[in-house]
């Protein structure tokens, strides 16, 4: 049977993919920024996830204003690199798990979760980026990628007990599936940011630290964390941090930090990174 | 069961309570719906290329309010968020000038563009006296 073993959470700063491409992660102002993904790549390599789900926003890519689905799963074979205005990040195309995606689909929606079924869909650097970090620049991604969308632009995006909840109907469904897979699931986006009005560039630390803290001493905490909260404490964007939620709902009540990452800044943003182990 | 006592008036109404942010509410969303469409399109080079071309006929091809163009042409962001912007569709805007989120998110702090940059470097803005303006704390 397929089982989750683990889960991951990073930002997903679109600066932090640039980095990368064009090759400036030993720089000064970066170095801090990815040295504390060099423990991750090593487990990485070792754990050889056959899936992630990874959890992700789209950030007017392939979503504009005339279709906002709250959560999205894609069920294709491949997903291309979308063109943000820069022209599409040089990383390969992702490859999807047709045959799992469909299941938790179906199995989500009977669970009611009414999710929204992507087939065609270009990912933008909410998915890209969480990749890079953990697996550098291969030829093609050592993993199949099962995207799953969260609206966190327009108001109001789901509540993080309702992502906590969603986690834990994926898990129920990743059970289900009969193929013996190795799967993870990734929560993205975060920590405190916001890109916006005249308060924009706030980080607050303390806040990110109690959050990366209660991950595992005090997750009943986190689920019943408000929107009003969030944007008071962690700028307009650190909302991006219900899709955490989703990780954390999915993992169940026994886990263990294996590794943790925070650096300040990566461009307007507050750098976060944790790597949860399930204990079955 | 559990019942939703989420009362949407008093949700929507804490938003305002934020200084210096503007939540992107389904009130901005509507107001906003073509501007953003707008900056959507310049996700397709062909579009870049004749915007940039000429910025003011590119914009009288979509049916914005006047203050909306305005504000593009000036580049002025702040405004374009109280004109119902959302900053992921502005985003196209200052990647169509080749400008960073970085420099163009410090454009609506009043900063400069080193004093912006200086303060993330030293760890970015405090949250304290900005989450509130009615508690201000």
């Amino acid at each position: 049977m397929a089982r989750i073993t683990a889960g991951v959470a990073c930002s997903h700063i679109p600066a932090l993919g640039a980095a990368i491409d064009n090759g400036k992660t030993h720089e000064d102002y970066w170095k801090p920024a990815f040295a504390g993904f060099d423990w991750t790549r090593a487990w990485e390599a070792a754990q050889k996830p056959d899936v992630i789900v990874l959890v992700y926003n789209d950030h007017a890519s392939a979503f504009d204003m005339n279709i906002i689905p709250t959560f999205a799963i894609g069920c294709a074979d491949e997903y291309a690199i979308a063109d943000e205005g820069w022209g599409p990040r040089p990383v390969p195309a992702v490859k999807g798990h047709a045959d799992l995606a469909w299941h938790l689909a179906q199995c989500l929606i009977l669970d009611e979760f009414d999710m929204t079924i992507f087939n065609q869909m270009e990912v933008d650097h909410g998915l890209t980026v969480p990749l890079s970090m953990m697996f550098g620049q291969p030829k093609a991604w050592p993993c199949k990628v099962v995207p799953l969308s969260v609206n966190v632009v327009t108001y109001p995006p789901p509540t993080a007990n309702r992502c906590w909840l969603l986690g834990e109907a994926i898990a129920r469904a990743v059970e289900s599936f009969p193929e013996d897979l190795n799967v993870q699931i990734w929560g993205t986006g975060g920590m405190s940011h916001q890109l916006q009005g005249p308060r924009a560039g706030l980080i607050n630390t303390p806040w990110d630290t109690a959050f990366l803290d209660d991950l595992t001493a005090n997750p009943e905490r986190l689920r019943h964390i408000q929107h009003i909260e969030l944007l008071r404490e962690t700028g307009s964007e650190g909302i991006e941090l219900v899709m955490w939620m989703i990780m954390r709902g999915a993992l169940g009540p026994s886990i263990k930090e294996l590794h943790r990452h925070y650096h300040v800044p990566a461009s307007n943003t507050a750098l976060g990174h944790i790597v949860l182990e399930k204990i079955a | 069961m559990t019942v939703n006592t989420v009362d949407i008036h008093s949700y929507l109404a804490e938003f305002d309570d934020i200084p210096g942010t503007r939540v992107y509410t389904a009130k901005r969303a509507r107001q906003g719906y073509h501007l953003n469409q707008f900056a959507m399109s310049l996700m397709k080079a062909e579009n870049r290329a004749r915007f940039k071309a000429n910025e003011r006929a590119y914009l009288d091809e979509w049916p914005m309010t006047e203050a909306q163009r305005q504000a593009v042409l000036d580049r002025n962001y702040n405004a374009l968020l109280d004109e119902g912007g959302n900053i992921y569709f502005m985003a196209k805007i200052f990647f169509t000038d080749e400008i960073s989120y970085l420099r163009a998110v410090g454009t609506m702090t009043g900063m400069s563009e080193a004093d912006y940059q200086a303060m993330m470097l030293a760890g970015g803005r405090s949250p304290e006296g900005v989450r509130s303006i009615k508690g201000k704390y």
